[in-house]
């Protein structure tokens, strides 16, 4: 017959403190490793890390990604250029618009296309591209609120990041997989009506960012656990090859969109937000600034956006319309090599990159002549801060790991390609 | 040699130059130099650059008519331009196939070749391995300019038996006039009427029925002559093509085996100048209806399904009484499997000690020979297996002698493939006999043991052909159900009997084989071909 104590260590595998010895109740002295992930629920994206500690202190950690793998790179290999469209919505698939945007932008530097672009495809690109980084940061900036405890601020950023995603629903077809960019252009021009909308949504956004950060920027316990967390000199950042919002809050003056212009940047106002202190606050705020500016920059864009083509005027990579596709030959064979061979891309290599949500996205391709790529390599910002996270978390708490990786952002579908 | 280009910059930097060898010319094109044999078309010394002028009507097997004009290059003191597929390369010569002239010449031939061409990509058979469209894609690539109606002609003529003609399609080049003249051997199509009007169609009181008749389905540069044993099949993009070696004679028509979800689609031939060149017969095109007939997927004993084991354990227990004596165990090998199933057979039959070896396979058909590419024998590897018993010190009796003379101390019989023609197979029935076979049919059904193998366009290995040349063949697809290589089977046989053979691979017995046969010690094994996707192959044609 077992006595209590016995019976509840039994069933519930503990005992009471009045029933330990004393050698019990002392903290064991050795460290502890224990694992965090691969799916926990505060921690952004499926990844996984080896945690040594001694009591709550990291002293070693061990970060292991790759759970979302998808051979991103060699799939290209096996898919006409047009075809990659859809795989490149699946690496940051929260800003899936950058990636499309990339991605053509190197192919038609392959072609020699690029000056060709007509201006409304560049300001309709600039503009996804634009509200693809605030969904972005909206998600980070949010989900790492409600991992802190702070669930309002998390539903009021996911409003107004679904009132985003309805608008791009509205212009693509498809919520979170747009597909949207072309090479030579996108695929159809903006809704009638989208320039309201749009108008419409930024002034709804406006107000909630002012709620939130309301709620956020001087909330005791959201400056106690940001703070001085996570900190990050500039030269290691630079050291490290970190961009983006995680670089600038270092005060890494660096923004592809000012310092590479593409398409209509140059053309539009913005500012580049810097931090100081490059610590998990000034993430947060080099964010919620961007954000602001990302708005400047569309109503810039919806004044100054003209009239016209949203396909370049070119057969090599414009489809023919299908009133021609069904009633001449020649027509009909272009569409058909188009969609089944792919479009024709002379032999050489390209690499372009663009200012994605967390930084610098590259696509290098090397091209053989034929329809689809011969190697296809992708530069994603979140692998590279992903290899920062452990430094970071050194010497922490195990629960700050959960705020510093909200501010790394990993998405798990670009880090692991 | 004051022919040679002075201008510096006609020549790139490193090229040759200098004397042109003997035999050889020299000529200019685009300002590159290039040397090719004399006699050679200045179409196919530009293709030595990569230079891809585009052709319809030319034909690198076929005599060269120049009809479509579509090869058209300009030739420097010749004052107008010239079909390149005709034009001779000559010392000194000097192309130029980017000028605006020939460039403009060879846009405006594919407009008017596509002029009458019927809207049918989607439902043409050809579409995705058309050279037209492959053309009209790469040197082209302009908008319609037409406004008149088509020229209708008619959609659907049974020019043959195995051949369907769209006279809309077609666009004149006579390709398949020239290969049925000159590979047939038989003139069996005509163009019949002049301008607009003029159309393909059989010669009067012919049919397209010569037994190369396929041939003119693979020349077609569109969807004119499509087959009838593949139209609406499935689509040509969707294939993947593996280098194989026909098997339905002993000529060994190098072939590709264009399959799909473990199944042959189609056989076409594959370009060897000492064997097939371009061409293959209609009945070598049709053997892959066979590989799904009256497959053998399981191992049986005794005429019900078994597992491997119990049928290794079933053939161990029959031959392990007859093994001490070898008079008393027979191996029939086949002229219908590859040098490595009949070698490996063969060198476990040494090990036991076996007198009696037959060779088995499907007798002669003398009205096939036309000394063209159908031969008498209609066994691929008849020589193989013939080189393979002299290395071995065996003497090879006829199979079919089984018939009325089994040697009275026989008990056991190792039968390897599902031919046994002149056998009545039931004659047999007081063997043990054991078959080694990929169909139920022949000796199987009445085989104590049947052990299932791969057929040949599963099987990756080597055969021999009439000439004596070993022909490698790679393995499309998997066998179906517990199928494995005939050769796999015959090691596994070996290790039930105590006998090791330590075969892994078929190159391992390739290894083994060509050490063993003296006339093959050069040979080697080159690396497993990969399916080739169609799709992004280029277009064909």
């Amino acid at each position: 017959m077992a006595t209590d104590s016995t019976l509840k260590q039994l069933v519930l595998g503990r005992k009471d403190a009045a029933d330990l010895s004393d050698t019990e109740t002392e903290l064991p002295p050795d460290l502890m490793t224990v694992n965090m992930g691969p799916s926990h629920p505060a921690m952004h994206g499926t990844v996984r890390i080896v945690l040594t500690v001694d009591g709550e202190r990291i002293v070693k950690s061990d970060v292991q990604p790759g759970y979302l793998h998808r051979c991103f790179e060699k799939e290209s290999e096996y898919a006409t250029y047009t075809q990659v469209f859809p795989y490149t919505d699946r690496l940051n698939y929260v800003s899936p618009m950058i990636n499309n945007v990339g991605w053509a932008m190197a192919v038609e530097k392959l072609m020699d296309l690029t000056p060709l672009i007509p201006k409304r495809v560049e300001y309709i690109r600039v503009i996804v591209s634009e509200m693809s980084r605030m969904t972005d940061h909206l998600t980070c900036v949010g989900a790492s609120a409600m991992e802190l405890g702070a669930f309002t601020a998390f539903l009021y950023f996911l409003k107004a990041r679904e009132w985003l995603y309805e608008l791009l629903e509205v212009v693509s077809g498809a919520r979170l997989t747009h597909s949207y960019v072309r090479v030579g252009g996108v695929a159809k021009d903006l809704p009638d009506g989208f320039h309201d909308q749009l108008t419409l949504t930024l002034d709804k956004i406006e107000p909630v960012m002012v709620e939130v950060e309301g709620m956020l920027s001087n909330n005791k316990i959201f400056r106690d656990r940001m703070a001085g967390v996570g900190a990050m000199t500039k030269e290691e950042a630079i050291a490290t090859g970190c961009v983006g919002p995680i670089a600038r809050a270092c005060g890494v003056d660096y923004d592809v969109r000012r310092d590479h212009p593409y398409s209509v940047y140059p053309e539009v106002e913005f500012d580049v937000p810097l931090g100081t202190t490059g610590d998990c606050y000034d993430r947060y705020l080099v964010r919620i600034v961007e954000l602001k500016q990302s708005i400047r920059i569309l109503r810039q864009c919806l004044q100054q956006i003209p009239d016209g083509p949203t396909m370049v005027d070119d057969h090599r990579v414009a489809l023919p319309p299908k009133r021609d596709t069904y009633n001449t030959i020649e027509s009909m064979i272009r569409h058909f090599k188009h969609i089944m061979d792919g479009i024709r891309v002379p032999p050489g290599e390209a690499y372009t990159f663009v200012e994605g949500g967390n930084g610098e996205v590259g696509f290098y391709i090397v091209a053989d002549g034929t329809g689809r790529p011969y190697k296809a390599y992708c530069r994603s910002p979140s692998f590279v801060h992903l290899s920062t996270a452990g430094q970071l978390i050194h010497n922490h708490l195990i629960a700050d790991v959960v705020p510093i990786f909200g501010m790394i952002n990993m998405i798990g579908g670009e880090c692991d390609k | 040699m004051t022919q040679v280009p002075q201008n510096p910059t006609s020549a790139p930097p490193g090229a040759p130059s200098g004397a042109t060898p003997e035999g050889m010319v020299a000529l200019t094109i685009d300002g590159h130099r290039v040397v090719v044999p004399k006699g050679t078309n200045v179409l196919e010394a530009a293709r030595t650059l990569g230079n891809d002028i585009s052709a319809f009507c030319y034909h690198p097997g076929l005599e060269v008519v120049a009809q479509c004009r579509q090869c058209l290059v300009s030739i420097e003191k010749n004052p107008k331009l010239q079909p390149s597929c005709q034009q001779v390369a000559a010392e000194g010569m000097v192309v130029h196939t980017v000028d605006p002239q020939s460039t403009l010449a060879r846009k405006q031939q594919l407009e008017f070749t596509l002029l009458n061409h019927p809207i049918d990509c989607p439902i043409c058979d050809k579409a995705g391995e058309c050279t037209l469209q492959r053309l009209y894609f790469d040197h082209d690539n302009a908008d319609s300019r037409v406004d008149v109606p088509k020229v209708r002609k008619d959609k659907v003529v049974d020019v043959g038996p195995e051949i369907v003609l769209d006279q809309e399609r077609c666009i004149l080049c006579s390709r398949c006039i020239r290969a049925c003249d000159e590979v047939a051997g038989q003139h069996q199509l005509e163009f019949a009427n002049r301008g607009d009007h003029q159309v393909l169609t059989t010669a009067p009181g012919e049919q397209l029925d010569n037994p190369y008749s396929l041939n003119t389905v693979d020349v077609c540069p569109v969807g004119a002559l499509t087959a009838k044993d593949f139209r609406f099949t499935m689509r040509a993009w969707e294939l993947e093509a593996t280098p194989s070696v026909c098997n339905g004679c002993a000529t060994g028509c190098n072939i590709e085996i264009h399959h799909k979800h473990g199944r042959a689609w189609r056989l076409v031939p594959r370009h060897n100048p000492d064997v097939n060149k371009y061409w293959m017969c209609d009945e070598g095109r049709f053997t892959y209806h066979g590989l799904r007939e009256e497959r053998l997927a399981a191992a049986t004993v005794e005429g019900l399904p078994a597992g491997w084991d119990r049928a290794m354990a079933s053939a161990a227990k029959r031959l392990g009484v007859f093994l001490k004596d070898g008079s008393q165990i027979g191996v029939v090998l086949s002229a219908q499997h590859t040098n490595e199933d009949n070698f490996a057979l063969a060198s476990l039959a040494k090990q036991w000690g076996v007198k009696q070896v037959y060779l088995a396979g499907r007798p002669p058909v003398p009205a096939r020979a036309d000394g063209k590419l159908r031969v008498a024998d209609v066994n691929p590897n008849t020589n193989g297996v013939k080189a393979i018993a002299d290395a071995l010190g065996f003497t090879l009796t006829p199979a079919y002698e089984l018939d009325n003379n089994v040697p009275p101390t026989l008990r056991a019989l190792i039968i390897l493939g599902d031919v046994f023609a002149g056998i009545d197979a039931g004659k047999l029935r007081e063997l043990d006999v054991i078959s080694i076979a990929a169909h139920e049919r022949g000796p199987v059904p009445h085989a104590k043991v049947a052990l299932p193998a791969a057929a040949w366009a599963e099987n990756a290995g080597t055969i021999t052909n009439a000439q004596g040349r070993v022909q490698r063949m790679h393995a499309a697809f998997t066998p179906p159900g517990n199928a494995i290589a005939a050769w796999e089977a015959v090691v596994r046989l070996a290790h039930a009997t105590g006998i090791k053979l330590t075969w892994t691979h078929a190159r391992e017995v390739f290894k083994d084989m060509t050490a063993a046969v003296p006339a093959w010690k050069e040979l080697t094994w080159a690396r497993e071909a990969r399916p080739l996707q169609l799709r992004f192959a280029g277009s064909r044609g």
